[in-house]
Protein backbone atom coordinates (compact mmCIF):
# COMPACT_ATOMS: atom_id res chain seq x y z
CA UNK A 1 0.00 0.00 0.00
CA UNK A 2 2.77 2.62 1.27
CA UNK A 3 5.30 1.24 -1.64
CA UNK A 4 2.53 2.65 -3.90
CA UNK A 5 3.11 6.42 -2.81
CA UNK A 6 7.31 6.02 -1.92
CA UNK A 7 9.37 3.52 -3.20
CA UNK A 8 10.71 1.14 -0.58
CA UNK A 9 14.81 1.09 -1.37
CA UNK A 10 16.15 -0.88 1.54
CA UNK A 11 16.01 -4.15 2.51
CA UNK A 12 13.92 -3.43 5.98
CA UNK A 13 11.45 -0.95 4.31
CA UNK A 14 8.56 -3.80 3.67
CA UNK A 15 9.67 -4.71 7.21
CA UNK A 16 8.66 -1.08 8.41
CA UNK A 17 5.61 -0.56 6.03
CA UNK A 18 4.55 -3.97 6.94
CA UNK A 19 4.03 -2.79 10.82
CA UNK A 20 2.73 -0.05 9.79
CA UNK A 21 0.16 -1.41 7.74
CA UNK A 22 -0.54 -4.25 10.48
CA UNK A 23 -1.23 -1.32 12.91
CA UNK A 24 -3.27 0.93 10.44
CA UNK A 25 -5.72 -2.06 9.94
CA UNK A 26 -5.86 -3.31 13.45
CA UNK A 27 -6.59 0.23 14.53
CA UNK A 28 -8.63 0.60 11.78
CA UNK A 29 -10.91 -2.01 12.20
CA UNK A 30 -11.35 -0.83 15.73
CA UNK A 31 -12.46 2.59 14.60
CA UNK A 32 -14.91 1.40 12.07
CA UNK A 33 -16.49 -1.40 14.53
CA UNK A 34 -16.48 1.19 17.69
CA UNK A 35 -18.34 4.06 15.23
CA UNK A 36 -20.93 1.53 14.31
CA UNK A 37 -21.53 0.23 17.78
CA UNK A 38 -21.41 3.88 18.87
CA UNK A 39 -24.06 5.08 16.51
CA UNK A 40 -25.79 1.69 16.84
CA UNK A 41 -26.31 2.80 20.15
CA UNK A 42 -27.50 5.80 19.76
CA UNK A 43 -29.68 4.42 17.67
CA UNK A 44 -31.41 1.94 19.53
CA UNK A 45 -31.46 4.10 22.60
CA UNK A 46 -32.89 6.83 21.39
CA UNK A 47 -35.89 8.76 22.57
CA UNK A 48 -38.87 8.20 21.40
CA UNK A 49 -41.16 11.32 20.00
CA UNK A 50 -43.47 12.47 22.78
CA UNK A 51 -41.91 10.28 25.10
CA UNK A 52 -41.01 11.46 28.59
CA UNK A 53 -38.46 9.21 29.68
CA UNK A 54 -35.53 10.85 30.83
CA UNK A 55 -32.03 9.72 30.83
CA UNK A 56 -30.62 7.16 33.31
CA UNK A 57 -27.36 7.14 35.23
CA UNK A 58 -25.46 3.85 34.51
CA UNK A 59 -22.72 3.07 37.09
CA UNK A 60 -21.28 0.43 34.99
CA UNK A 61 -21.07 -1.67 38.05
CA UNK A 62 -23.93 -4.44 36.77
CA UNK A 63 -22.09 -7.52 34.93
CA UNK A 64 -24.16 -6.92 31.69
CA UNK A 65 -22.74 -3.69 31.71
CA UNK A 66 -19.17 -4.48 32.46
CA UNK A 67 -18.77 -6.85 29.33
CA UNK A 68 -19.27 -3.84 27.28
CA UNK A 69 -15.75 -3.10 28.63
CA UNK A 70 -14.05 -5.91 29.20
CA UNK A 71 -15.03 -7.77 26.06
CA UNK A 72 -13.51 -5.25 24.20
CA UNK A 73 -10.60 -4.41 26.26
CA UNK A 74 -9.30 -7.98 26.03
CA UNK A 75 -9.71 -8.09 22.37
CA UNK A 76 -7.60 -5.07 22.34
CA UNK A 77 -5.14 -6.69 24.23
CA UNK A 78 -5.14 -9.39 22.22
CA UNK A 79 -4.22 -7.31 19.22
CA UNK A 80 -1.51 -5.72 21.37
CA UNK A 81 0.48 -8.99 20.94
CA UNK A 82 0.66 -8.97 17.72
CA UNK A 83 1.50 -5.01 17.86
CA UNK A 84 4.70 -5.79 20.20
CA UNK A 85 5.60 -8.37 18.83
CA UNK A 86 5.82 -7.40 15.24
CA UNK A 87 7.51 -4.12 16.90
CA UNK A 88 10.25 -5.83 19.13
CA UNK A 89 10.93 -8.08 15.78
CA UNK A 90 11.36 -5.01 13.31
CA UNK A 91 13.11 -2.55 15.98
CA UNK A 92 15.34 -5.68 16.27
CA UNK A 93 16.38 -6.10 12.88
CA UNK A 94 16.57 -2.58 12.06
CA UNK A 95 17.91 -1.06 14.85
CA UNK A 96 19.74 -3.78 17.28
CA UNK A 97 21.14 -6.37 14.70
CA UNK A 98 24.36 -5.14 12.87
CA UNK A 99 25.15 -7.70 9.87
CA UNK A 100 28.60 -7.62 8.47
CA UNK A 101 28.93 -4.66 6.51
CA UNK A 102 30.19 -4.29 2.96
CA UNK A 103 31.67 -0.54 3.59
CA UNK A 104 31.22 1.82 5.84
CA UNK A 105 30.10 5.74 6.28
CA UNK A 106 30.22 8.87 8.33
CA UNK A 107 27.64 11.33 8.36
CA UNK A 108 28.05 14.13 9.88
CA UNK A 109 25.21 16.45 10.81
CA UNK A 110 25.18 20.19 11.52
CA UNK A 111 23.19 23.62 11.48
CA UNK A 112 22.43 23.14 8.51
CA UNK A 113 24.04 20.27 6.23
CA UNK A 114 25.01 17.25 5.92
CA UNK A 115 28.59 15.71 5.36
CA UNK A 116 29.19 12.27 4.20
CA UNK A 117 32.50 10.17 4.30
CA UNK A 118 33.61 7.64 2.63
CA UNK A 119 36.82 6.04 3.80
CA UNK A 120 38.57 5.99 0.22
CA UNK A 121 40.65 3.10 -0.64
CA UNK A 122 42.09 2.12 2.23
CA UNK A 123 38.72 1.62 3.92
CA UNK A 124 40.35 3.30 6.85
CA UNK A 125 38.72 6.69 8.31
CA UNK A 126 40.32 9.92 8.89
CA UNK A 127 43.36 8.99 6.44
CA UNK A 128 43.98 11.16 3.59
CA UNK A 129 42.30 9.35 1.07
CA UNK A 130 38.86 10.00 2.92
CA UNK A 131 35.99 11.61 0.29
CA UNK A 132 33.74 14.25 1.64
CA UNK A 133 30.88 14.96 0.12
CA UNK A 134 28.43 17.61 1.34
CA UNK A 135 24.52 17.24 0.80
CA UNK A 136 24.49 14.31 -1.55
CA UNK A 137 25.36 10.86 -0.15
CA UNK A 138 26.36 8.09 -2.99
CA UNK A 139 25.76 4.74 -2.46
CA UNK A 140 26.27 0.93 -3.89
CA UNK A 141 23.06 -0.91 -4.29
CA UNK A 142 22.78 -4.28 -2.99
CA UNK A 143 25.79 -3.86 -0.16
CA UNK A 144 25.18 -3.77 3.38
CA UNK A 145 26.56 -0.34 5.08
CA UNK A 146 27.60 0.69 8.41
CA UNK A 147 27.01 4.27 9.24
CA UNK A 148 28.46 6.17 12.13
CA UNK A 149 26.14 9.06 12.89
CA UNK A 150 27.16 12.35 14.45
CA UNK A 151 26.78 16.02 15.23
CA UNK A 152 28.45 18.77 15.44
CA UNK A 153 26.29 20.90 17.00
CA UNK A 154 22.84 20.18 18.37
CA UNK A 155 20.39 17.35 17.37
CA UNK A 156 19.67 16.65 13.73
CA UNK A 157 17.52 13.66 12.75
CA UNK A 158 19.07 11.70 9.86
CA UNK A 159 16.19 10.67 8.20
CA UNK A 160 15.41 8.70 4.30
CA UNK A 161 12.14 8.05 4.10
CA UNK A 162 12.73 5.58 1.01
CA UNK A 163 15.01 3.74 3.14
CA UNK A 164 12.08 4.02 5.75
CA UNK A 165 14.90 4.81 8.01
CA UNK A 166 14.97 8.06 11.31
CA UNK A 167 17.96 7.95 13.67
CA UNK A 168 18.63 11.16 15.90
CA UNK A 169 22.06 12.37 15.37
CA UNK A 170 23.00 13.20 19.01
CA UNK A 171 25.78 15.71 19.87
CA UNK A 172 28.16 14.08 22.11
CA UNK A 173 27.65 10.93 20.50
CA UNK A 174 28.75 8.60 17.72
CA UNK A 175 25.64 6.12 16.73
CA UNK A 176 26.08 3.33 14.53
CA UNK A 177 23.30 1.67 12.23
CA UNK A 178 23.07 -0.11 8.97
CA UNK A 179 20.95 -0.44 5.58
CA UNK A 180 21.56 -1.76 2.31
CA UNK A 181 19.83 0.15 -0.38
CA UNK A 182 18.13 -2.00 -3.18
CA UNK A 183 17.06 0.27 -5.55
CA UNK A 184 18.87 2.67 -7.75
CA UNK A 185 18.22 6.26 -8.29
CA UNK A 186 17.92 9.40 -6.27
CA UNK A 187 15.95 9.97 -3.44
CA UNK A 188 15.70 12.41 -0.78
CA UNK A 189 17.67 12.94 2.90
CA UNK A 190 15.77 15.23 5.15
CA UNK A 191 16.87 16.16 8.69
CA UNK A 192 13.98 15.04 10.91
CA UNK A 193 14.57 16.83 13.95
CA UNK A 194 13.79 20.57 14.28
CA UNK A 195 17.54 22.02 14.31
CA UNK A 196 17.45 25.86 14.07
CA UNK A 197 16.21 28.26 12.02
CA UNK A 198 17.81 26.98 9.08
CA UNK A 199 16.35 23.14 9.58
CA UNK A 200 14.14 23.57 6.51
CA UNK A 201 17.24 23.96 4.13
CA UNK A 202 18.40 21.12 5.24
CA UNK A 203 17.53 18.82 2.66
CA UNK A 204 20.72 16.21 1.11
CA UNK A 205 20.47 14.26 -1.86
CA UNK A 206 20.85 10.05 -1.72
CA UNK A 207 22.21 8.54 -5.07
CA UNK A 208 22.55 4.45 -5.19
CA UNK A 209 24.04 3.28 -7.79
CA UNK A 210 25.68 -0.03 -9.44
CA UNK A 211 28.74 -1.64 -8.03
CA UNK A 212 30.72 -0.38 -11.51
CA UNK A 213 29.47 3.14 -11.25
CA UNK A 214 29.81 3.59 -7.65
CA UNK A 215 33.58 2.39 -7.99
CA UNK A 216 34.28 4.47 -11.09
CA UNK A 217 32.76 8.02 -8.73
CA UNK A 218 35.25 6.31 -6.05
CA UNK A 219 38.19 6.20 -7.92
CA UNK A 220 37.00 9.90 -9.39
CA UNK A 221 36.75 11.55 -6.36
CA UNK A 222 39.59 9.87 -4.56
CA UNK A 223 41.79 12.66 -3.48
CA UNK A 224 44.56 10.29 -3.21
CA UNK A 225 45.50 8.00 -6.12
CA UNK A 226 45.38 4.19 -5.37
CA UNK A 227 48.62 3.71 -5.83
CA UNK A 228 49.86 6.30 -3.77
CA UNK A 229 47.79 4.92 -0.66
CA UNK A 230 49.03 1.21 -1.48
CA UNK A 231 52.86 2.44 -1.46
CA UNK A 232 55.00 2.43 1.35
CA UNK A 233 54.48 5.53 3.62
CA UNK A 234 57.58 7.09 5.07
CA UNK A 235 57.93 8.11 8.60
CA UNK A 236 59.02 11.31 9.35
CA UNK B 1 -17.52 40.71 -33.31
CA UNK B 2 -16.86 40.24 -29.70
CA UNK B 3 -13.90 38.02 -29.09
CA UNK B 4 -11.59 40.54 -30.45
CA UNK B 5 -12.45 43.34 -27.90
CA UNK B 6 -11.89 41.02 -24.84
CA UNK B 7 -8.74 39.05 -26.16
CA UNK B 8 -7.39 42.25 -26.68
CA UNK B 9 -8.87 43.11 -22.86
CA UNK B 10 -6.79 39.81 -21.52
CA UNK B 11 -3.37 40.55 -23.14
CA UNK B 12 -3.82 44.24 -21.50
CA UNK B 13 -4.78 42.71 -17.92
CA UNK B 14 -1.58 40.46 -18.29
CA UNK B 15 0.95 42.66 -20.34
CA UNK B 16 0.11 44.93 -17.07
CA UNK B 17 1.04 42.20 -14.43
CA UNK B 18 4.58 42.03 -16.23
CA UNK B 19 5.34 45.88 -15.87
CA UNK B 20 7.82 46.30 -13.06
CA UNK B 21 6.84 49.45 -10.99
CA UNK B 22 10.21 51.14 -10.49
CA UNK B 23 11.52 50.73 -6.77
CA UNK B 24 12.25 54.08 -5.03
CA UNK B 25 15.04 53.79 -2.73
CA UNK B 26 12.69 54.02 0.53
CA UNK B 27 10.98 50.72 -0.50
CA UNK B 28 14.52 49.28 -1.04
CA UNK B 29 15.20 50.33 2.56
CA UNK B 30 12.24 49.14 3.33
CA UNK B 31 12.32 45.57 2.20
CA UNK B 32 15.45 45.09 3.08
CA UNK B 33 14.91 45.41 6.58
CA UNK B 34 12.09 42.90 6.42
CA UNK B 35 14.43 40.24 4.79
CA UNK B 36 16.87 41.71 7.06
CA UNK B 37 14.45 40.03 10.00
CA UNK B 38 16.14 36.38 9.02
CA UNK B 39 19.83 37.20 8.86
CA UNK B 40 19.24 39.14 12.82
CA UNK B 41 18.89 35.61 14.02
CA UNK B 42 22.54 34.65 13.82
CA UNK B 43 24.03 38.09 13.04
CA UNK B 44 21.95 40.51 15.36
CA UNK B 45 19.57 43.17 14.91
CA UNK B 46 22.34 45.82 14.76
CA UNK B 47 24.51 43.67 12.75
CA UNK B 48 27.11 43.25 15.10
CA UNK B 49 27.48 39.21 14.98
CA UNK B 50 27.70 36.43 17.52
CA UNK B 51 30.71 34.30 17.81
CA UNK B 52 28.25 31.99 19.21
CA UNK B 53 26.20 31.03 15.81
CA UNK B 54 29.14 31.53 13.78
CA UNK B 55 28.42 34.62 12.41
CA UNK B 56 30.61 37.67 12.15
CA UNK B 57 29.80 41.61 12.28
CA UNK B 58 28.18 42.74 8.99
CA UNK B 59 27.23 46.40 9.71
CA UNK B 60 28.32 48.95 7.37
CA UNK B 61 30.17 46.19 5.79
CA UNK B 62 30.22 47.65 1.25
CA UNK B 63 26.88 46.84 -0.31
CA UNK B 64 29.51 45.31 -3.42
CA UNK B 65 30.74 43.00 -0.74
CA UNK B 66 27.58 41.75 0.55
CA UNK B 67 26.16 41.11 -2.10
CA UNK B 68 28.68 39.77 -4.10
CA UNK B 69 29.59 37.31 -0.82
CA UNK B 70 25.70 36.85 -1.03
CA UNK B 71 25.75 35.25 -4.30
CA UNK B 72 28.62 33.10 -3.62
CA UNK B 73 26.89 31.76 -1.13
CA UNK B 74 23.74 30.65 -3.17
CA UNK B 75 25.75 29.49 -6.01
CA UNK B 76 27.95 26.72 -3.48
CA UNK B 77 31.08 28.77 -4.39
CA UNK B 78 31.56 29.25 -1.62
CA UNK B 79 29.91 27.92 1.72
CA UNK B 80 30.06 23.78 0.80
CA UNK B 81 33.55 23.20 1.83
CA UNK B 82 32.92 20.24 4.43
CA UNK B 83 35.49 22.14 6.72
CA UNK B 84 33.43 25.47 6.22
CA UNK B 85 31.48 24.85 9.61
CA UNK B 86 30.26 28.94 9.48
CA UNK B 87 29.81 28.44 5.41
CA UNK B 88 27.61 25.58 5.52
CA UNK B 89 25.19 27.42 7.84
CA UNK B 90 25.14 30.61 5.66
CA UNK B 91 25.07 28.31 2.62
CA UNK B 92 21.49 27.20 2.79
CA UNK B 93 20.30 30.54 4.87
CA UNK B 94 21.29 32.46 1.40
CA UNK B 95 18.79 30.22 -0.23
CA UNK B 96 15.83 32.41 1.63
CA UNK B 97 16.12 35.43 -0.67
CA UNK B 98 15.13 34.64 -3.76
CA UNK B 99 15.71 37.03 -6.59
CA UNK B 100 18.29 39.66 -7.80
CA UNK B 101 16.29 42.53 -6.16
CA UNK B 102 15.84 41.18 -2.97
CA UNK B 103 19.71 39.91 -2.66
CA UNK B 104 20.74 44.01 -3.57
CA UNK B 105 17.96 45.01 -0.99
CA UNK B 106 18.85 43.20 1.56
CA UNK B 107 22.88 43.85 1.12
CA UNK B 108 21.73 47.41 1.11
CA UNK B 109 20.22 47.50 4.09
CA UNK B 110 23.08 45.59 5.75
CA UNK B 111 25.28 48.18 4.54
CA UNK B 112 23.23 51.05 5.64
CA UNK B 113 23.56 49.50 9.12
CA UNK B 114 25.72 52.18 11.26
CA UNK B 115 29.15 50.47 11.86
CA UNK B 116 30.12 48.42 15.04
CA UNK B 117 33.11 47.97 17.13
CA UNK B 118 32.50 44.43 17.74
CA UNK B 119 34.18 43.11 21.19
CA UNK B 120 37.73 41.72 21.08
CA UNK B 121 37.28 37.92 21.65
CA UNK B 122 40.85 36.97 20.09
CA UNK B 123 43.67 37.40 22.59
CA UNK B 124 47.60 36.94 22.45
CA UNK B 125 48.41 39.05 19.60
CA UNK B 126 50.60 41.86 19.12
CA UNK B 127 49.48 44.61 17.26
CA UNK B 128 53.09 46.26 16.79
CA UNK B 129 54.47 43.50 15.28
CA UNK B 130 51.27 43.04 13.44
CA UNK B 131 51.64 46.56 11.93
CA UNK B 132 54.51 45.37 9.84
CA UNK B 133 52.82 42.16 8.84
CA UNK B 134 49.90 44.34 7.51
CA UNK B 135 52.19 45.92 4.82
CA UNK B 136 51.33 43.21 2.48
CA UNK B 137 47.91 42.98 3.18
CA UNK B 138 47.60 47.02 2.84
CA UNK B 139 48.23 46.61 -0.79
CA UNK B 140 44.28 46.13 -1.56
CA UNK B 141 42.72 46.50 1.91
CA UNK B 142 44.22 49.94 2.00
CA UNK B 143 46.26 51.46 4.83
CA UNK B 144 43.30 52.10 6.36
CA UNK B 145 41.79 48.63 6.45
CA UNK B 146 38.94 50.11 4.38
CA UNK B 147 39.07 48.19 1.36
CA UNK B 148 38.90 48.98 -1.96
CA UNK B 149 36.17 47.77 -4.44
CA UNK B 150 38.83 47.80 -7.72
CA UNK B 151 40.69 45.44 -6.34
CA UNK B 152 37.33 43.09 -5.22
CA UNK B 153 39.39 43.91 -1.70
CA UNK B 154 36.54 44.32 1.49
CA UNK B 155 37.03 46.54 4.32
CA UNK B 156 38.67 44.65 7.13
CA UNK B 157 37.97 47.23 9.94
CA UNK B 158 34.95 47.00 12.17
CA UNK B 159 35.04 43.10 11.59
CA UNK B 160 35.00 40.42 13.84
CA UNK B 161 38.61 39.68 15.02
CA UNK B 162 37.81 35.99 15.66
CA UNK B 163 36.07 35.68 12.09
CA UNK B 164 39.29 37.52 10.93
CA UNK B 165 41.43 34.87 12.41
CA UNK B 166 39.23 32.12 11.15
CA UNK B 167 39.06 33.17 7.22
CA UNK B 168 43.13 33.42 7.80
CA UNK B 169 42.75 30.34 9.01
CA UNK B 170 40.47 28.82 6.51
CA UNK B 171 42.59 30.46 3.31
CA UNK B 172 45.76 29.09 4.97
CA UNK B 173 44.62 25.43 5.26
CA UNK B 174 42.36 25.74 1.60
CA UNK B 175 39.04 25.63 2.79
CA UNK B 176 38.55 29.18 1.62
CA UNK B 177 40.29 29.59 -1.76
CA UNK B 178 39.99 26.15 -3.81
CA UNK B 179 37.00 26.57 -5.78
CA UNK B 180 38.13 27.43 -8.77
CA UNK B 181 35.14 29.69 -9.60
CA UNK B 182 36.42 31.99 -6.81
CA UNK B 183 39.14 33.80 -8.46
CA UNK B 184 39.24 36.50 -5.77
CA UNK B 185 39.07 33.83 -3.07
CA UNK B 186 42.61 32.13 -4.57
CA UNK B 187 44.12 35.20 -4.90
CA UNK B 188 43.57 36.00 -1.09
CA UNK B 189 44.46 32.30 -0.25
CA UNK B 190 47.98 32.71 -1.94
CA UNK B 191 48.32 35.68 0.03
CA UNK B 192 47.43 34.81 3.63
CA UNK B 193 49.95 31.67 3.02
CA UNK B 194 52.32 34.81 3.56
CA UNK B 195 51.43 34.69 6.99
CA UNK B 196 53.68 31.71 8.55
CA UNK B 197 52.39 30.64 11.69
CA UNK B 198 48.61 31.46 13.89
CA UNK B 199 50.52 34.04 16.23
CA UNK B 200 51.47 35.82 12.77
CA UNK B 201 47.41 35.66 12.02
CA UNK B 202 46.85 36.62 15.72
CA UNK B 203 49.74 39.87 15.33
CA UNK B 204 47.88 40.67 12.14
CA UNK B 205 44.11 41.10 13.31
CA UNK B 206 45.59 42.87 16.58
CA UNK B 207 46.74 45.41 14.66
CA UNK B 208 43.69 45.78 11.80
CA UNK B 209 41.22 46.03 15.09
CA UNK B 210 43.46 49.19 16.63
CA UNK B 211 42.16 50.90 13.70
CA UNK B 212 38.53 50.56 14.42
CA UNK B 213 38.90 53.87 16.54
CA UNK B 214 41.30 55.74 14.31
CA UNK B 215 38.90 58.19 13.36
CA UNK B 216 36.96 55.24 10.69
Amino acid sequence: MIESYLPQASTFAGDIDWLFSMVFWIVGAWFLVCSGVFFWLVFKFRVPNGSQATAEYITGEEKSQKRWVTIPHLLVLFCDVFIIYGAVKVWYDVKQYLPPPDQEIQIIAQQWAWTFVHPGADQKFDTADDIHTVNELRLQEDAVYHYHLSSNDVMHDFSVPVFRLKQDAIPGRVITGWFTPTESGEFDIQCAEICGIGHGLMPARLVVEDAAAHTAWLAERSPVKLAAVTSPVVEN
Amino acid sequence: MIRTPKIALIAFVISCMFIVAPVSAEDEHARGRQLYALCAQCHGQNGAGAQLFLAPAIAGLDQWYVQSQFLLFQSGVRGLNWQDVGGLRMHPMSQWVKGDADVAAVSAYVASLPRVNPPPQVVGGNAETGKALYSTCASCHGVDGKGNEAMNAPPLIHASDWYLVSSLEKYKAGIRGSNPKNTNAIIMRGMSNLLPNDQAIKDVVAYITTMNNEGN
